[in-house]
């Protein structure tokens, strides 16, 4: 380890370290515009320039390496001149518009013009004009404040992968820019605002609302998908102005990606704003005071049997607190066993077994990914699903790491050396199951990715959203254990199963037992209670009768959308929640609650590390966090739930499961969850595939506008997200369209059986042939109307109208 | 006196590998498969050769630093020939194509490089063409490909044509182009005797330097070294341009008076020496000479920098008393804010800047003060940016304000020129 003395203090760093991390290290601040700890390095600002004994001329910090006894000054009288040379060269064709820029007051060359910058120009040329772009929805540009610093281009080239912005011209013509007219398409673009060092680009739904100094600046945890990214809210006046990313180099790194940067302004959208109960008169639903709404509420659970009463929760917008509570009040004071939060999966028989927390989330954490020389995906766009994982991927295969994925059509990736293999709906198991045996054969494997990986020391397999709602979810995941035993990857130094439940605090609900077969902490329980799929059945044909939702909407986002219309008009339904949706309108009481950075909460993300997220804004005046919601219901059942604070919930929560405890909660290190293996391993393996002839229908759900705060956003709502159709509409492989007569934008009807669905199709070369796609919950009509639990994927008919 | 590397352009059809052959080609190229590569290296070390591209580095220090490893290596031949005034290599490429490419397979030999390329200023297509024509015949004769002269040794060897970039010249610029991106030099270290040309290690010499050493291995460091002076041994090619009566490449050895130059070889100075004003000893990013320092100094490299300049290219362009040095330094300043890549900020900023001014001054517009912000800005570039496009900008303007800094005064007070 090389020892240098930087500004007469010593330190030790790691060969190969620059003397600005080694500065860094020692708290020496050396200012600099292009250097990003995140990024490679271009050493093109010259600000970082410090005097090393023995050198004729200042060195650039950020790009040379430390060496044994080198002795740096980063104030002397050569490093002072040349910064101040070097903001010189910086502010003469820097338009000094600092009142009128959304940078000022937050500005790396504001501030380090104030230390090193000239009082006075001398500049008195013409300066120069740059040209503006249309960057989409999220960038507002001002290029004449551009410094060259090229970090925008070195972002989408690294990290988003997308390499859209680049420098033309030379000299001091040269223009940072996009090399097209396009928006910019990477799922990473508010980034750019954020590492652009001066006013360049800026966040565009932020453009001229407040200055940095007014605003107030909470530290939460993003719970719109499971990576748990760590955000700063800034607010003014209870309104959120927009959201940074808070440097976590565990998870986010210092990225966000635009669906947690953008999604607060559907914080604001169709709130439900007071305790709203049916009318009796009008049947409609009106207004009334928490003690009616929770008498009311209270009198209907009590009215029926415990067990015709049941209980659905969404994981995305909920905090553990939420969900404790949830399945806490019904189990334990309205003792019925039918819970679920898992709306979208169709196969359930993984419920026999035991399953832990193992089988369920991730095994290696965010980090070790980028570390991974093999990366199989199945079923999983890791680019949308959750972004800041896919950075970790895409590092990993810049690293060197080889992909595949395995997936029912052509997938929006930014991987590297990635092989896409599109399997038909029904026929991964056999495909998995092909692999397991070519590489259980003797001799020489045949195929690419058998090849790969037998050669693989540490491969990883992700399991995405696909993957999870499959029909035969569970043989998929036994295919990926067994796949992965096979590589001797699982457990011991390395274990490389993941199963990705993409949807903010998935992994909470696990823990806290928002199942009906297990209880908080992985517990089993004797009598398993009926799941979603089950409750819905029952509600239907009246064996359930009243139905507890928080904060979902079954007849939005389940798998048999008609079965849950069917459901919730048959019995009486409680809707606890933040947003209005199709189930609250249905409902015979609803009690608003709150969303994440409204309340205080805990959100466990897909690694199982379990976050705290502080209180940003006031919701609703009225609106309750929906824990006290539980606890005032359970008041009326004389039985309280024993936590009156949420001090006293959190304590609950470690008592079932340690790794609620405070001590556990953001710990540096994660505890790994390497340390015990899906416990599946050895399992029989599903014989087959599934067989299923003619056209097939996918529902997948729509990118970034996939729970009920996303959906409201209208900032989200503007972005296509590489997509060439428009949201809702049918996508159908261009020569299937031919055959059919079908063309683009052109209405069609969708027929499965007894029931059909009209809708807009849409050509898109990335579907194969003889499958159609659609999203989840858009549209008019929506196309889950064709789907249920027994079918698989719906064998459809199509025609044009 | 001794020539070197045009001994052969007299002859007709230099260019051919016939011709060549008759007057000796590829014998050193025999003789160099004999040595090991370190013997090659310590040969041209004891020669004393550096660089003819400008820097004046060592040459055989600069091989010696190829790492002995697994790593393919690459050598690379710097023909981009940017430099203002320059035109030595031209007539290199022109008329003695296989002595380079002998030069480049004993070269490559030596740091154990299989490949080479010469990446050639886009404006030379004919020398392009001579020279791919040459290395046809090379390949045709065995001395290129899998097995050069069945010794086993494998050369390849390309001639890339770039875009006419003056930034391509440098030597990490010229990597980046020859890997298909944006000319911009990169950052140092990592040199590309380390990480060069596809993250392998490089050498990169210019022609001049390459094509010298065919005769260094035949006849020995000892004897190039012998030739020119202490410390700039050999000879070196003089691009004589200007206001001289016969213009032209002449090949010395280093150390001559560079009035005898001018006045011996280039036919001397338009109207008599005495209507000399200046010249500009080594390229366009040289500071300039007075008539006085022109009187006394010698061409080699210790001493032109001693007097204040730098021997550069060796492409000595001659000013008489008709010039006037503020139109001329103003034309040389909007010659490097047009070159400057862009990448860093002094260079980006800081040519714009010197030109605007030059011009400001040059068209009457020059205000009091205007002099002292030109040196300023000039040192405030100058050792800051990632290459030396920066101070070649800025040396020519400071050097000419030391030199004629009563012409600028003029300028300024006058708003017109003082020659004409």
């Amino acid at each position: 380890m090389p020892t240098l003395i930087i500004d007469g203090k010593e330190i030790s760093v790691q060969p190969g370290a620059t003397i600005m991390e080694a500065a860094r290290l020692l708290g020496v601040y050396i200012p600099h515009f292009c250097y990003h700890p995140q990024l490679s390095i271009a050493g093109n600002c010259r600000m970082c320039l410090v005097e090393v004994e023995k050198m004729p001329r200042p060195v650039v910090s950020c790009a040379m390496p430390v060496s044994e006894g080198m002795v740096v000054k980063t104030d002397s009288d050569m490093v002072r001149k040349g910064r101040q040379a070097v903001m010189e060269f910086l502010l003469i064709n820097h338009p000094l518009d600092c009142p009128v820029c959304d940078q000022g007051g937050e500005c790396t060359l504001q501030d380090l013009a104030m230390k090193y910058g000239p009082d006075r120009s001398r500049y008195h040329e013409h300066k120069r004009h740059a040209h503006d772009y249309d960057l989409g929805p999220l960038l507002e540009t001002e290029m004449n404040r551009c410094i060259h610093c090229t970090r925008c281009i070195r972002f989408t080239d690294e990290v988003a992968g997308t390499s859209e912005m680049g420098a033309i011209y030379r000299g001091d013509h040269m223009q940072v820019g996009p090399y097209t007219s396009r928006p910019l398409s990477s799922e990473l673009t508010g980034n750019l605002a954020e590492l652009c060092p001066v006013g360049a680009l800026n966040n565009k739904p932020f453009h001229f609302q407040a200055r940095g100094w007014e605003l107030k600046k909470s530290d939460t945890v993003c719970g719109h998908c499971a990576v748990g990214c760590q955000q700063r809210v800034d607010h003014l006046n209870d309104q959120i102005k927009r959201v940074m990313a808070r440097r976590c180099l565990e998870i986010n790194q210092t990225w966000l990606c635009d669906k947690g940067r953008f999604a607060y302004d559907g914080l604001t959208r169709n709130r439900l704003e007071q305790p709203l109960l049916r009318s009796e008169e009008n049947n409609r639903l009106m207004p009334v005071s928490w003690v009616t709404a929770l008498d009311r509420a209270a009198e209907l659970l009590k009215r029926f049997k415990p067990e015709e009463v049941a209980g659905l929760a969404s994981e995305a917008g909920q905090g553990a607190e939420e969900l404790y509570a949830f399945q806490d009040f019904l189990r334990n004071v309205v003792g019925t066993a039918h819970l679920d939060h898992r709306l979208r999966q169709r196969d359930f028989s993984a419920d026999e077994v035991p399953l832990t927390r193992a089988d369920l989330a991730m095994n290696t954490s965010l980090s070790q990914l980028a570390k991974a020389d093999l990366i199989l995906l199945i079923g999983f766009e890791p680019r949308y699903e959750t972004p800041l994982l896919n950075v970790r991927l895409r590092q990993a295969t810049l690293n060197g790491a080889r992909a595949f994925a395995v997936q029912p059509r052509r997938m929006h990736h930014s991987l590297a050396n990635l092989t896409q293999i599109v399997v038909r709906p029904g026929a991964e198991v056999a495909y998995l199951n092909s692999l397991l045996q070519e590489l259980q054969a003797e001799g020489i494997a045949q195929s690419e990715l058998a090849v790969a990986w037998k050669a693989a020391k540490q491969p990883v397999v992700l399991l995405g959203n696909y993957a999870i709602v499959h029909p035969q979810a569970e043989a998929m995941r036994r295919a990926a254990v067994a796949l992965l035993e096979q590589a001797r990857a699982l457990g011991g130094q390395w274990n490389g199963f993941n199963r990705v439940a993409g949807r903010g605090n998935a992994a909470a609900a696990q823990d806290l037992g928002v199942v009906p077969h297990r209880g908080p902490g992985y517990r089993r329980l004797e009598r398993h209670g009926r799941h979603a799929q089950q409750i819905l059945q029952g509600a239907a044909n009246g064996e359930i009768r009243v139905l507890l939702l928080l904060g979902c909407d079954p007849t939005l986002e389940g798998v048999d959308t008609a079965l849950a219309r069917a459901a919730l008009s048959k019995c009486v339904v409680i809707y606890v929640g933040a947003v209005e949706t199709a189930a609250a309108a249905m409902a015979t009481v609803v009690l608003p609650g709150l969303t994440n950075n409204e309340r205080p909460t805990t959100l466990t993300n897909v690694e199982g590390r379990a976050q705290r997220s502080a209180m940003a804004v006031m919701g609703p005046v009225q609106a309750k966090e929906d824990w006290r919601i539980f606890r005032a219901l359970s008041d009326r059942f004389a039985k309280p739930l024993p936590y009156n604070t949420r001090e006293a919930l959190r304590a609950q929560m470690a008592a079932v499961d340690h790794r609620y405890a405070l001590d556990n909660l953001e710990a540096g290190e994660l505890t790994a969850a390497c340390d015990h293996k899906p416990v599946t391993t050895g399992l029989p393996l599903a014989a087959d595939g599934m067989g299923g002839s003619g056209l097939l229908l996918v529902v997948e759900p729509a990118h970034f506008q996939d729970d009920a705060v996303t959906r409201q956003s209208t900032i989200l709502s503007q972005l296509t997200l590489g997509r060439t159709a428009p949201l809702g509409a049918l996508r159908i492989n261009p020569q299937d369209a031919g055959g059919a007569g079908i063309q683009e934008g052109q209405k069609v009807r969708l027929i499965c059986g007894d029931r059909q669905v009209e809708c807009v199709a849409s050509l898109d070369e990335s579907v194969p042939a003889q499958v159609v796609f659609g999203d989840m919950g858009q549209g008019g009509a929506l196309l889950q109307d064709l789907c249920s639990w027994e079918s698989g994927f719906p064998q459809v008919s199509l025609v044009g109208l | 006196m001794t020539k070197i590397v045009y001994k052969h352009i007299h002859l007709e059809n230099s260019h051919t590998l016939a011709v060549y052959k008759s007057v000796g080609g590829y014998q050193a190229l025999e003789k160099a498969l004999t040595l090991s590569g370190d013997d090659i290296i310590d040969e041209v070390k004891r020669s004393g050769i550096r660089g003819r591209g400008g820097a004046g580095f060592p040459a055989g220090l600069k091989w010696s630093f190829i790492p002995k490893d697994d790593r393919a290596k690459y050598l690379v031949c710097n023909a981009d020939e940017g430099e203002p005034g320059t035109c030595k290599d031209r007539d290199i490429m022109r008329y003695v194509p296989h002595q380079l490419i002998e030069g480049m397979v004993i070269a490559g030999y030596a740091v154990r490089a299989e490949r080479g390329y010469i990446y050639i200023r886009g404006e030379f297509y004919r020398e392009a063409e001579r020279l791919q024509a040459a290395i046809d015949e090379a390949y045709a004769a065995g001395y290129l490909g899998n097995n050069v002269m069945g010794r086993g040794v494998r050369f390849d060897l390309a001639v890339h044509r770039g875009g006419g970039a003056y930034v391509c010249g440098e030597e990490t610029g010229l990597i980046e182009s020859l890997e298909g991106k944006k000319g911009q030099p990169r950052l140092k270290p990592p040199f590309p005797a380390n990480i060069g040309l596809y993250g392998g290690p490089t050498v990169i010499n210019n022609v001049e330097t390459l094509t010298s050493v065919p005769d260094i291995i035949l006849n020995g460091g000892a004897w190039y070294s012998a030739l020119g002076v202490e410390k700039s041994s050999g000879t070196k090619v003089f691009a004589v341009s200007g206001h001289v009566n016969k213009p032209g490449n002449y090949e010395v050895e280093l150390g001559i008076p560079l009035k005898v130059l001018l006045e011996e070889y280039a036919g001397g100075v338009r109207g008599g020496w005495d209507n000399l004003k200046g010249v500009i000893p080594g390229g366009a990013s040289s500071p300039v000479f007075t008539k006085a320092v022109c009187e006394t100094v010698t061409m080699d490299y210790d001493a032109i920098a001693k007097a204040g300049s730098m021997l550069g290219s060796g492409a000595v362009i001659v000013l008489d008393r008709s010039v006037c040095i503020v139109r001329a330094i103003a034309r040389l300043s909007r010659f490097y804010r047009h070159e400057s890549c862009g990448q860093c900020s002094p260079c980006r900023e800081g040519t714009g800047w010197l030109s605007q001014i030059m011009q400001r001054i040059e068209q009457g517009k020059g205000v009091r003060g205007d002099i002292d912000l030109l040196l300023s800005v000039a040192s405030n570039i100058q050792g800051k940016t990632i290459c030396a496009l920066g101070d070649a900008a800025a040396m020519p303007v400071a050097g000419a304000i030391r030199a004629f800094r009563e012409e600028f005064e003029y300028h300024i007070e006058h708003g017109r020129c003082m020659v004409a």
